[in-house]
């Protein structure tokens, strides 16, 4: 029941759904309820205050009466604490589905006071954090379980400064969805055959065969170097070698046919990886989708898993 | 917000924090604790706090600690008393730094270790504890403030001293900003005008006036320069000579000690007849911890909450645990009680069997030598006799050896030399074997007359005994023996009884009696603060009597003002603190209420021309002032004249 009543609570609390950052909180959406060593504070506060009321001993009665008020002061601290903060950007780097979005929240004031021990918080993952008139940037680790935007849930900002007999939090909730590539497939079959096969034959410093000798260029590693040959000559020269790549690779939907939905976008994530890591071409036909032409580097793999993990889910494509 | 299970360890630095605030809060409790007990204590809790410094002691250390803490209350204050209830907390706060590691057990230390000055007032409300109690309060707040910054797990780059300055004004901050409330509530909150509970007594007394007097037993308090009264006469003020505070009469005489007529204190006070028309004053007592009082002799009116009994003995209807003021007015008698009943007479007359035979046979010797006669002449030649022996053969000394059998007559016939208590004792004895009733008057005699304030203080070194002796028609008639040997002693104007003097160096007085005068007002202000007097708070307005329905109505009435203030330092923390931008946001506002605000991505100039489309004239005027503040905000800074202009224009701007 209190479980219930603590959710409805939270329901209520603003703000109510997402919004659009920067996010400053105030004092409409700051809420301010004694810590467990705040009411233990409240009790003995109020044991002494009957205590002095009893006995009518006014030093006692003037004692607990300014601790009280120092506490209640501390309440209104809390909130400054708070008060005036501002989320200015949330981004991650997109991870596969089961690893931690590796969160990056700006964080400013309106004001040039300092705010220490602030505790940003999402979901059970909690960092500490101070902050100045300069702003800072707080990382914080986000846990993913699938593929596709992950929308930010309510980030919670609290803090029990100064005496820690309150805790103020408020919260910031960003509209806005993370990227979630899909998880690769961990036992893949090895990369389809390329079409053609015709693949033209390309220079690399590492492979079998010896090719030919070029001059030295900045940055050659020292193992490549042809010494003897460069001592015959008066300059360096450096072995290059001939390695077969393979051609350009189509991924296609249709190359995982037979596989439950899920699995196939797994694989086919499985395999841009692998190509990737070969250096491979690659292009990726996806059903309902523009084919992605022929590419390789970061942005071609970005864009690859991105329209992976964008792919509706299974329930959806109906 | 789910508590964490398990509390994080203190930092090394919070650890010293949280011991300093507790040792702040013991100190004034040991203070207070019999000599042994606190320095005994003081120490335990030095060690045990060394000795727990890198792990807690184990379970078995503590119960044996704790153990002896509890022995040792129990051999120096036996019974169950207030002063044995601190002693005991005073021994639990020693010894918890023991068992105190993580960041919760601090927090707890340092709650419980408040109640060391709480506990420390119920014993003595005197500056010094009112001071240390305030250095552990903030001591503790502090302490408080650096566990919460520990929560937040930052590392501090100036955390190398123990106290720095910005948390002490922090800390100073929030109880500046807490002090309105707490003083509203401490004199509007309806105080209880009887306790629901007593005030468990000590079981150590502290030395005062009491019901009975042993020779020689007056000595520690007539050592002790702290105030007993203070007192303000308005009109006229009794010479020196009269200046006698009349607290417990002694009636009965067991040999060795003087007590009390406890069966007399129930009735009606005994016909007098007033000699002038008296003085009025105000006397402001330290609390007794009894319901004894005392008052210039002889009191003729007393206030509300006080009676005199049979033999003008001064009483509070309830034991004063705190200081209290009484309006009285007292008049010197010009007779005092002139029929004594039979059976009064035979009281004041009696004496122990087999006591003091030389004084007896003295007492005897004059009253054949003198006769008898029914107007009392007779008698006054035999007390006047007694005076001038006195005076010619006795000498006033604080250095008196230990009481035998016959004390008296050692007194009289051998010493001849003791202090108020044995010349009185004396001289009653020796007028009753002559046959005439008398008895002992204990109280105060003399007082300093405090030249910053203009009132009288009563020390407790002045405390005093004298004799009354019955004499037909006049009553009761006050001799003071120890007058006529040392008078100077008595009345107080000796110059090296000023508070405050060093020898013959005096320039402490001042300092002295200011700051006796700063704690009078403490006194009136705070601790003498009751019922009655919140009742009479209203006064000097006209209204004179507040109820607790009004005063209640009063504290929620300064309560609200006081949040109100706090919820106006909240909205104020929160705003634009550029009065240009605040302006312009405000009047942005002004165009949000009605639909037309501008957006986040908008320019001022596109959101003027927006606004010029529907109301050509305010969007004009909008597209200037929007130029004005962008010009103030980015170019080479505006005079002031102008930056006020511009704020003017823009709060008077509307859509």
């Amino acid at each position: 029941m209190l479980a219930g009543l603590r959710q409805r609570l939270q329901r209520w609390m603003r703000p109510r759904g997402p919004e659009v950052l920067p996010v400053q909180l105030d004092r409409h959406r700051i809420y301010v309820l004694p810590t467990a060593s705040g009411l233990f504070f409240g009790l003995l506060l109020g044991t002494m205050l009957l205590g002095a009321l009893n006995f009518n001993n006014n030093p006692a009665l003037l004692l607990a009466l300014l601790l009280a008020g120092t506490a209640l002061a501390s309440l209104i601290a809390a909130h400054m604490q708070l008060s005036g903060l501002r989320m200015d950007a949330v981004s991650a780097e997109p991870v596969a589905a089961g690893e931690d979005l590796q969160l990056r929240i700006a964080l400013s004031t309106a004001d040039a006071r300092v705010r220490r021990g602030l505790c940003i918080r999402l979901a059970d993952r909690f960092t500490h954090t101070r902050l100045d008139a300069n702003g800072t940037t707080v990382a914080l680790a986000l846990a993913t379980t699938q593929r596709g935007l992950l929308p930010l849930p309510r980030v919670e900002l609290r803090t029990v400064q100064p005496l820690g007999l309150a805790r103020a939090w408020g919260y910031a909730w960003p509209a806005q969805a993370l990227l979630v590539y899909p998880a690769p497939e961990t036992q893949a079959p090895p990369l389809p055959q390329a079409e053609g096969g015709q693949g033209h034959p390309q220079l690399a410093r590492s492979g079998e065969d010896p090719h030919h000798l070029r001059g030295y260029r900045p940055g050659d590693a020292p193992r490549t170097v042809a010494w003897k040959a460069s001592a015959r000559r008066n300059n360096l020269l450096v072995r290059e070698y001939e390695l077969p790549r393979g051609g350009e690779l189509k991924l296609d939907w249709q190359h995982t046919h037979g596989l439950p939905y899920e699995q196939r976008i797994r694989r086919l994530a499985r395999w841009v990886d692998d190509a990737e890591r070969e250096g491979r071409r690659y292009a990726l036909n996806l059903p309902a989708a523009l084919p992605i032409p022929y590419g390789n580097g970061a942005q071609h793999r970005h864009l690859c898993l991105r329209a992976l993990a964008l792919l509706p889910t299974e329930a959806r494509r109906g | 917000m789910a508590e964490r299970a398990s509390s994080p360890p203190m930092t090394p630095i919070a650890r010293g924090h949280v011991l300093l605030a507790a040792a702040a809060c013991l100190l004034p409790l040991l203070l207070q604790l019999p000599l042994a007990l606190g320095l005994g204590y003081g120490l335990g809790a030095l060690v045990v706090a060394a000795a727990s410094w890198r792990k807690p002691l184990p379970f078995w250390l503590r119960l044996l600690l704790g153990g002896c803490g509890l022995l040792a209350v129990l051999a120096v204050a036996p019974g169950i008393g207030r002063d044995s209830a601190c002693a005991v907390l005073a021994a639990m706060l020693a010894l918890k730094p023991a068992e105190t590691t993580s960041l919760r057990d601090g927090r707890s230390l340092v709650g419980f270790a408040l109640f060391g000055p709480f506990a420390t007032f119920l014993l003595d409300q005197g500056p010094l504890s009112l001071l240390l109690a305030l250095a552990a309060v903030l001591l503790a707040l502090l302490a408080l403030q650096r566990l919460a910054a520990d929560e937040g797990e930052v590392p501090d780059t100036h955390a190398a001293s123990l106290v720095q300055r910005p948390a002490v004004v922090a800390v100073l901050r929030l109880f500046a900003l807490g002090l309105p409330l707490a003083l509203a509530a401490f004199w509007l909150f309806p105080r209880l005008p009887t306790p629901l509970w007593g005030l468990p007594e000590r079981s150590i007394a502290k030395p005062g006036l009491s019901d009975s007097m042993t020779p020689g037993g007056m000595f520690d308090m007539l050592l002790d320069d702290s105030p007993a009264a203070r007192v303000q006469f308005f009109g006229a003020v009794p010479a020196p000579s009269q200046l006698y505070w009349r607290g417990p009469v002694l009636w009965d005489f067991d040999g060795r000690t003087w007590h009390q007529a406890q069966a007399l204190q129930l009735f009606t006070p005994a016909p007098m007849q007033a000699a002038g028309t008296g003085w009025e004053y105000q006397i402001e007592l330290e609390p007794s911890e009894t319901r004894q009082l005392v008052a210039l002799d002889l009191p003729t009116q007393l206030p509300e909450g006080a009676r005199v009994s049979l033999d003008y003995t001064p009483w509070a209807d309830t034991p004063q645990y705190s200081v209290s003021r009484w309006r009285m007015h007292s008049a010197p008698p010009a007779v005092f009680e002139a029929d004594l009943p039979a059976a009064l007479r035979e009281r004041a007359l009696a004496l122990p069997q087999g006591y003091n035979p030389r004084t007896l046979a003295l007492g005897q010797q004059w009253r054949r030598e003198a006769g008898h006669d029914s107007h009392g002449r007779s008698d006054a030649a035999i007390a006047q006799r007694a005076l001038s022996m006195i005076e010619k053969n006795f000498a006033y000394t604080l250095n008196v050896p230990m009481a035998g059998r016959n004390e008296i007559d050692d007194f009289l016939f051998d010493r001849k030399e003791g202090f108020c208590e044995h010349f009185s004792s004396a001289f009653v004895v020796l007028m009753r074997a002559a046959g005439i009733p008398a008895r002992v008057v204990t109280g105060y005699a003399g007082g300093y007359r405090n030249p910053v304030g203009g009132y009288w203080l009563v020390r407790k070194s002045d405390a005093h005994a004298w004799s009354e002796i019955w004499l037909p028609k006049r009553g009761w008639v006050r001799v003071d023996p120890t007058a006529a040997v040392a008078p100077e002693r008595v009345y107080d104007t000796l110059a090296d009884r000023q508070p405050g003097r060093i020898g013959n160096f005096t320039g402490l007085v001042k300092v002295f009696n200011t700051a006796d005068w700063l704690r009078r007002g403490w006194n009136d202000f705070v601790l003498g603060f009751n019922a009655q007097r919140q009742r009479d708070l209203l006064k000097p307005l006209g209204v004179n009597s507040l109820q607790p329905r009004d005063l209640a109505l009063l504290f929620a009435l300064i309560a609200g003002a006081a949040l109100l203030w706090m919820r106006w330092l909240i909205a104020r923390g929160e705003r634009q603190r550029d009065p240009l931008l605040r302006a312009w946001h405000a009047l942005d506002m002004r165009y949000r209420k009605l639909g037309r605000g501008r957006h986040l991505h908008e320019p001022a100039q596109v959101w003027a021309t927006r606004v010029a489309a529907d109301t050509p004239h305010a969007g004009e005027h909008l597209s200037t002032l929007a130029a004005r503040v962008a010009a103030a905000r980015y170019a080479p800074a505006l005079s002031r004249d102008a930056l006020h202009q511009l704020l003017r224009d823009l709060r008077r701007h509307r859509p």
